[in-house]
């Protein structure tokens, strides 16, 4: 165990039994442990650290050679060690007059070809002018598409939605992710097949969930139509792809093609054409000032000092936490609810990118990596599982995230509610911290209305919502993933463990298709045949 | 009588001329330019018709006569309104004595009677006289009218404009006086009638297609018929104009405003889609693909008889066509000029002077506008200039058995066209 990590021990003794309350007391505190880069405050006065702490976890970024790493990362180093390739969505919001060269190739000229033929997408279907068989406009986008090429878009769509520029108001967009249809089938019952357009979004162009989608999106079209395929997959299907050759072979047209490439990792893939979506909502501009602000913040992860750097603070807090605190919860609650989405978005990123127990070296990690997180809308997620917050046996790190303005030239309701909301996040944090003291009176109340409080947890304050700092905002945490990974020794950007799942589905459609029941374990022979009953019994 | 009439309108224009022509001295506030540079030149009569009355010193340009006029006739333009306001309290500044101010412009119900507001005198009044004159017929229009319309509070003051009108009506016309707030709404509840006809025949033409009838049949029956007529009753690829435009949508508002109406809204809805239908006629019948392809088009302006191209359907079929990568020959006897301008930078573009011109090499023809020239080509040249056979009939202008007989590929709307069975069904 190295030295910094012995030192943190010994801390997390030294403070064992301070509760938080005496240490948000200090002077001077909030002032120390809050850092702001263009349009960000994060605060983390209420994390149970201490100048010291904090000094031993800067000496433990350090030590880990992080400085190292993450010139790595932006120069485009195979940092994604296992397969072998880089991770570059810092290079896909690089600005077009920066330089970045990897293997002999301008990355930035690729990058924003992509970014011009995207535009010219867009400005096509703002000025109604991408048709449909019949001739009439497209006037409704399906994104068919699973895991990053399905929750980035749909998380910042949601969030944006109030951008939307006058041109976009004829185009709404739809998103559809699941296997089984259900999305898929509901929208075919109410979309017209002359105005619908499909974006297929995936980087393999292999992922079975996309695809089935897809083979029902144009079955629709062919029956409605009484079209040939080829007809209606080159007016109706968009594919956004790093395999353009396997989505040619599909069907798409090639000039309908926006490329992506092997070094943009699904979950890291909304800054590419896969925001697709996002540009179409928020027009061209709005997706620029989206790239602008995790470009923004890309410079500062660069150049900061790790003491005032808000990527590294924010995963060293956590190291502190999971590592040292015994912490392995963390609740994401956005109050606003813009950002309904950000959740599960988080959830992808953070726990597909380091659930992981293996180092990059091939040993087994000794330390505990990510944590379980979830979350939901802070006020609703109030009326639902608070009570486990303030109450339960479990230790939670929460991370609140609200803007400080909202709704200034709207209804005076709505900027009252937009008050009500940070007084309750401010409120929250408050009592998870302070417990019984955040109400100084009497604490003569029976053991089940106490509060112990104690609970770490993080305000990202926006000073508001907009689409640069919602980029800054999702490079922030694709920046805190980077370096816990680093720290912990893993890489954050394979995905292995989906892999098996996926091969054993496929072995096993077969096996419901010819009604076999046996070969497997005993639990899923007993599950098929109880499958095939019921599907015969209902013929 | 000394009138000042103020604004650039079409009826700004023609009262001038028609004042001036009977004997009334019509001063004009701004230097004197004469509508020959815009597109009311080609408003049958206008130009002619000023010419005499500046000849005669009828018509001339002095500002501070013009506000001392003790009569004013006010033509603005819809969006104008605070310069009427202005105006008003200007001339309220300036007047104790009798002052009449005759409002010709579409700025709302109700704003006639702010003007008056405005007023402080006992025999200044202000009256609301709808514009119902047509583009291409206003002057002979506003000479001879069927009926005259005024909104007033004060009998006095609408005998006044009675008194002035008098050559024009003899005593013999049906002179309706209202409340200005109704007479302003008068033009709003024409317009939405003549639209809901238009948008109903063409809901019948697209139905006659799938019915295998006719809709001229339809059309020539229901005319017969004294409570309907046949005005406003020609299916066709859409209506335009701006003026035309701007009451619908101004009745639309209120509409859905007032009572949460869609009425007004779908047949605006609809007649966009129904300007597009000669492109998707040529989108479906090329197989979604018009890069590269050439096409003749035949008339731009929003209707015959104008060179004004607002809101005219040509401007969408034009825009989607370009679009998709095809080059166009533009023809029309009037709007060519217009047109250039809203198109100064467009290689796919060529302007021509002679309707034949513009097919040549064409893959195809959309005819647009009903100008009368169009109404009976040459087929046979037609035949030869084009590189392919096929006319796009937006008017229903041809007979489709004569022009099939010619070897042409012919769509119309809703008239039982061979040719529309050819097409993705819609």
């Amino acid at each position: 165990m190295s030295t910094q990590w012995q030192a943190l021990h010994q801390s997390t003794d030294r403070l064992r039994n301070t509760h938080l309350r005496n240490l948000i007391d200090q002077p001077g505190r909030f002032e120390k442990l809050s850092f702001s880069h263009q349009g960000i405050l994060l605060d983390l006065s209420r994390q149970r650290i201490d100048d010291q702490v904090m000094a031993e976890l800067v000496s433990l970024a350090d030590e880990s050679g992080l400085s190292q790493k993450i010139a790595a990362l932006l120069s485009g180093e195979h940092v994604n060690t296992t397969e072998d390739r880089a991770a570059l969505h810092t290079a896909l919001r690089l600005p077009s007059n920066a330089k970045l060269e990897v293997d002999g190739v301008d990355l930035v000229a690729e990058v924003h070809q992509t970014l011009d033929k995207l535009e010219q997408f867009v400005d096509r279907l703002h000025a109604s002018q991408w048709r449909g068989y019949s001739g009439k406009p497209i006037t409704d986008v399906v994104n068919i598409g699973v895991g990053g090429s399905d929750l980035g878009p749909l998380m910042t769509c949601e969030a944006l939605s109030e951008f939307r520029p006058q041109v976009a108001a004829g185009i709404s967009i739809h998103f559809v992710s699941s296997m089984d249809g259900s999305q898929l089938s509901n929208l075919l019952l109410r979309l017209n097949p002359e105005t619908t357009l499909f974006v297929l979004s995936s980087k393999s162009f292999g992922t079975l969930d996309t695809l089935a989608n897809a083979a029902t999106a144009a079955d629709w079209l062919i029956a409605y139509s009484g079209l040939q395929r080829e007809l209606l997959l080159k007016q109706h299907f968009i594919g956004v792809t790093a395999a353009p050759d396997k989505a040619i072979t599909w069907g798409i047209a090639e000039n309908n093609i926006l490329k992506f490439w092997e070094w943009t990792g699904g979950r890291y893939s909304l800054w590419s054409a896969i925001g697709l979506p996002i540009a179409l909502t928020t027009g061209m501009q709005g997706f620029r000032d989206l790239l602008a602000g995790a470009h923004s913040m890309d410079r500062h992860f660069a150049d900061s000092p790790f003491q005032s750097n808000l990527p590294v603070l924010l995963a060293l807090v956590g190291i502190w936490n999971i590592n040292f605190q015994d912490i392995h919860a963390h609740a994401i609650l956005p109050y606003d609810g813009r950002l309904a989405h950000l959740p599960a978005y988080l959830e992808q990123l953070e726990m597909e990118s380091n659930g992981k127990s293996v180092r990059s070296d091939g040993s087994q990690s000794r330390e505990r990596t990510c944590p379980i997180l979830w979350g939901e809308i802070g006020p609703n997620a109030q009326h639902a599982f608070y009570q486990l917050l303030h109450q339960g046996t479990e230790r939670v790190m929460c991370d609140f995230i609200v803007p400080a303005r909202r709704y200034q030239e709207r209804e005076s309701g709505l900027q009252e509610q937009h008050q009500l909301a940070l007084a309750n996040c401010l409120a929250q944090a408050r009592v998870l911290s302070l417990g019984d003291a955040a109400l100084t009176g009497d604490n003569e109340r029976p053991p089940w209305q106490r509060y112990f409080g104690n609970q770490p947890s993080s305000v990202i304050l926006l000073d508001q919502l907009s689409p640069f700092t919602l980029g800054s905002l999702i490079a922030l945490y694709e920046h805190k993933v980077y370096v816990q990974a680093m720290i912990w020794g893993i890489n954050p950007f394979d995905q292995w463990g989906v892999e098996l799942g996926k091969k054993v589905a496929n072995n096993l459609i077969e096996a419901l298709n010819s009604q076999s029941s046996s070969g497997y374990d005993l639990a899923t022979n007993g599950l098929l045949s109880a499958i095939h009953q019921q599907q015969k019994e209902n013929h | 009588m000394q009138i000042s009439v103020w604004g650039q309108e079409l009826s700004a224009w023609v009262a001038r001329s028609q004042l001036a022509a009977f004997g009334n001295q019509v001063v004009h506030a701004d230097q004197l330019t004469e509508p020959s540079g815009s597109e009311l030149r080609s408003e049958p009569g206008l130009l002619a018709s000023l010419e005499q009355a500046v000849l005669h010193q009828r018509l001339i340009c002095d500002h501070a006569k013009a506000l001392a006029s003790e009569v004013h006739w006010i033509a603005l333009a819809s969006g104008q309104e605070q310069e009427a306001i202005d105006l008003v309290k200007r001339l309220a500044a300036k007047h104790q004595g009798p002052l009449l101010i005759i409002n010709q412009s579409q700025f709302g119900v109700g704003v006639s009677d702010q003007l008056q507001s405005l007023l402080n005198g006992e025999d200044q009044h202000v009256l609301y006289m709808p514009d119902l004159l047509q583009a291409g017929s206003a002057v002979q229009q506003f000479a001879n009218p069927e009926a005259i319309l005024i909104g007033q509070n004060s009998t006095q003051a609408a005998n006044h404009l009675i008194s002035i009108l008098r050559p024009f009506h003899q005593g013999q016309r049906t002179i309706q006086l209202m409340s200005r707030r109704e007479a302003e709404f008068v033009k709003y509840a024409i317009t939405g009638l003549l639209a809901l006809r238009l948008g109903y025949i063409n809901e019948l033409a697209a139905l006659s297609d799938h019915l295998d009838i006719d809709v001229d049949a339809i059309r020539r029956g229901m005319s017969a018929d004294k409570r309907i007529g046949g005005h406003y009753l020609q299916p066709g690829c859409g209506f335009g104009g701006l003026q035309f435009t701007n009451y619908l949508e101004g009745l639309s508002k209120l509409l859905s405003k007032q009572q949460s109406s869609v009425l007004i809204d779908t047949v605006l809805r609809q007649n966009e889609i129904n300007k597009e239908w000669p492109f998707r006629t040529l989108w479906q019948y090329f197989n979604c693909n018009l890069s590269d392809k050439s096409f003749a088009i035949w008339g731009v302006a929003f209707k015959p008889g104008v060179a004004d191209i607002d809101n005219s359907p040509s401007l969408r079929v034009i825009d989607s066509l370009l679009a998709q990568g095809a080059r166009l020959r533009i023809h029309d006897p009037e709007a060519l000029e217009t047109l250039q301008q809203r198109y100064p930078n467009a290689p796919s573009i060529t302007f021509c002077n002679n309707s034949y011109e513009a097919c040549d090499q064409a893959d195809g023809l959309a005819v647009l506008t009903a100008w009368p020239e169009y109404a009976s080509p040459n087929f046979q040249l037609l035949r030869a200039t084009m590189k392919h056979p096929l006319i796009i009939d937006g008017r229903n202008l041809y007979d489709p058995a004569r022009i099939q007989h010619y070897g042409f590929h012919y769509f119309c709307i809703g008239r039982q066209c061979l040719s529309n069975s050819e097409l993705f069904s819609e």
